[in-house]
């Protein structure tokens, strides 16, 4: 059993990497806190949701359809709201206020057009029966998440470590002054690290119905605190050691409601306390907080 | 007051409700280079700042090669050919080899890697650890890198703010002496500093007090000036 959980953890924790990416993208490259993360994630949940109903579509033909558009909508809610906040004198603050309103709106408007009842798509989708995985039986669509989750992060590292426009971002990530004053077009940047961030958050609501059961509006809130404890667990502003927040996440997770079901729903406020507490630079500290 | 390359001239500026310059100005011609001395506070950060495009002037031009860029975005400010290196200078994050193909962001490929080997070739110490990361360098590695990576671009102009900041005086006379050699290649240098040892670097001087000029003339004549020559020198020679 314990080994199970374990496996099933990794699985998670690789889907709670995905969760968490965004968040972490964007606070990395303009130190703003999105508290409408898990709405634009319940945003991409619903979009799988009404794709597959009428139309048929595949979740992974869905997942390219909500990084496309996501993408495009994050650029203009950018240039709206981010621009105005950085050059206020507590831009992190007042985003923590700002994102909240809009979290508000997304999920009151989301009730409004999708109603409150609660939403999924049949796990057949992602395939039928457990897949065996290192002698690990385990549901597929666990399997399917983890897998596109894995490869969303390697992408986000070529993006970041591979290409002109990452390595700008990196750049804008290790000090905004210095890159304004090299000729960085900051905000361009910034604008599609956002996009980015959105997306990624949509891709990983693509996937929620199949890992966490369903999908209400209601579902942004707790979404967005479990990304926070995933990337205060893996170092605020350093993308990749989201991956580590992730997997020490999901591998509690598990654990928690393998051997402390009823006490499961508090993991992420105890990860966040416990972190804060003794640790609060996160796990890979300031050695790797450097973009 | 006017130079071929810039001319800033009546620039005010300040943070919030705070003037900082008041009229400020300054010229440089093709290859020439110019100091602009001031002690701590006198403005010489944010005049730098204005001349980028990095704060904006509240009066004043600020015109280059020939074009008024007052209002100009930096970024812009940068692909004509003006580039600044700040008291930091590098991307502590990133690596070395990094940190010169963002300061040459402009450059076309092939031109980029041509003159990062020629750098390399100026700044041995460099190329020998291209994939360090600038935050493990010295700090007067990071000062060679800090301008390797803002002559990676290619400029015309090179404005430096205090490049003395944060090093011993070995490592100074190092900077000072790099410097001169790019200057003798003819490229043009407004350096803004509190350390008169770069006046030997000099082909004219500007002081900054409380945000104006005060003297605009050669190190000769700055020497021959007593007030300034004790200001800036204390007794020494006098």
């Amino acid at each position: 059993m314990l080994t199970h959980a374990l496996f099933g953890g990794l699985l998670f924790g690789l889907y709670f990497t995905l969760v968490g990416l965004g968040l972490n993208l964007i606070f990395g490259v303009m130190r703003i806190v999105n508290l409408a993360h898990g709405d634009f994630l319940m945003l991409g949940a619903f979009a799988a949701y009404w794709l597959f109903t009428l139309f048929g579509l595949h979740p992974l033909v869905a997942a390219v359809a909500v990084l496309v558009v996501f993408v495009l909508v994050g650029l203009p809610i950018y240039y709206l709201i981010v621009p105005r906040l950085l050059v206020s004198r507590d831009s992190e603050m007042l985003s923590i206020i700002l994102f909240f309103g809009l979290s508000q709106i997304i999920e009151a408007l989301a009730s409004i057009f999708f109603g409150t009842t609660e939403r999924s798509i049949p796990g057949r989708v992602l395939g039928t029966g457990p897949v065996r995985i290192l002698g690990q039986s385990v549901p597929s669509a666990w399997a399917f998440g983890a897998a596109v989750s894995a490869v969303a992060v390697i992408l986000v590292y070529l993006y970041l470590y591979r290409t002109r426009l990452g390595t700008l971002t990196r750049a804008v990530m290790v000090s905004r002054d210095e890159a304004l004053a090299t000729g960085i077009d900051v905000h361009r940047v910034s604008a599609i690290a956002f996009g980015i961030g959105i997306a990624l958050a949509g891709i990983a609501g693509v996937f929620e119905p199949f890992m966490l059961g369903s999908v209400t509006p209601a579902i942004g809130g707790d979404i967005t605190i479990a990304a926070f404890a995933v990337i205060v667990v893996g170092t605020l502003g350093n993308p990749l050691g989201t991956v580590l927040g992730g997997i020490v996440y999901g591998v509690s997770l598990l654990l928690m409601q393998t051997y402390l079901s009823s006490w499961a729903n508090l993991l992420p406020n105890l990860l966040l306390i416990g972190v804060l507490l003794i640790r609060p630079e996160g796990l890979l500290g300031r050695q790797v907080r450097r973009a | 007051m006017t130079g071929d390359l810039l001319t800033a001239s009546g620039i005010e500026a300040g943070y919030g409700k705070v003037q900082v310059l008041w009229g400020a100005g300054v010229a440089v011609n093709e290859r020439e280079s110019v100091v602009l001395l001031g002690p701590n506070g006198a403005g010489k950060t944010t005049f730098l700042k204005v001349l980028l495009g990095l704060m904006p002037a509240w009066r004043g031009a600020v015109r280059f090669a020939g074009d008024d860029i007052t209002r100009m975005r930096t970024d812009h400010r940068v692909r004509r050919g003006l580039a600044y290196m700040s008291e930091i200078g590098v991307f502590t994050g990133l690596s070395i080899e990094e940190n010169l193909r963002i300061g040459g962001q402009f450059v076309e490929r092939a031109t980029l890697r041509a003159r990062t080997e020629e750098l390399y070739g100026i700044f041995p110490a460099l190329a020998e650890r291209k994939s360090a990361l600038a935050g493990a360098l010295s700090g007067g590695q990071r000062k060679m890198l800090g301008i390797a990576k803002a002559l990676a671009a290619g400029p015309r102009l090179l404005v430096m703010d205090e490049p003395s900041a944060g090093l011993s005086p070995l490592f100074v006379s190092q900077v000072i002496e790099v410097l001169g050699r790019f200057r003798e290649s003819g490229l043009a240098l407004l350096i803004a500093e509190q350390n008169v040892a770069f006046l030997d670097l000099a082909d004219r001087v500007f002081t900054l007090e409380a945000g104006r000029v005060g003297f605009e003339g050669t190190v000769e004549a700055l020497h021959a000036d007593d007030a300034l020559h004790r200001a800036y020198f204390g007794l020494e020679g006098s």
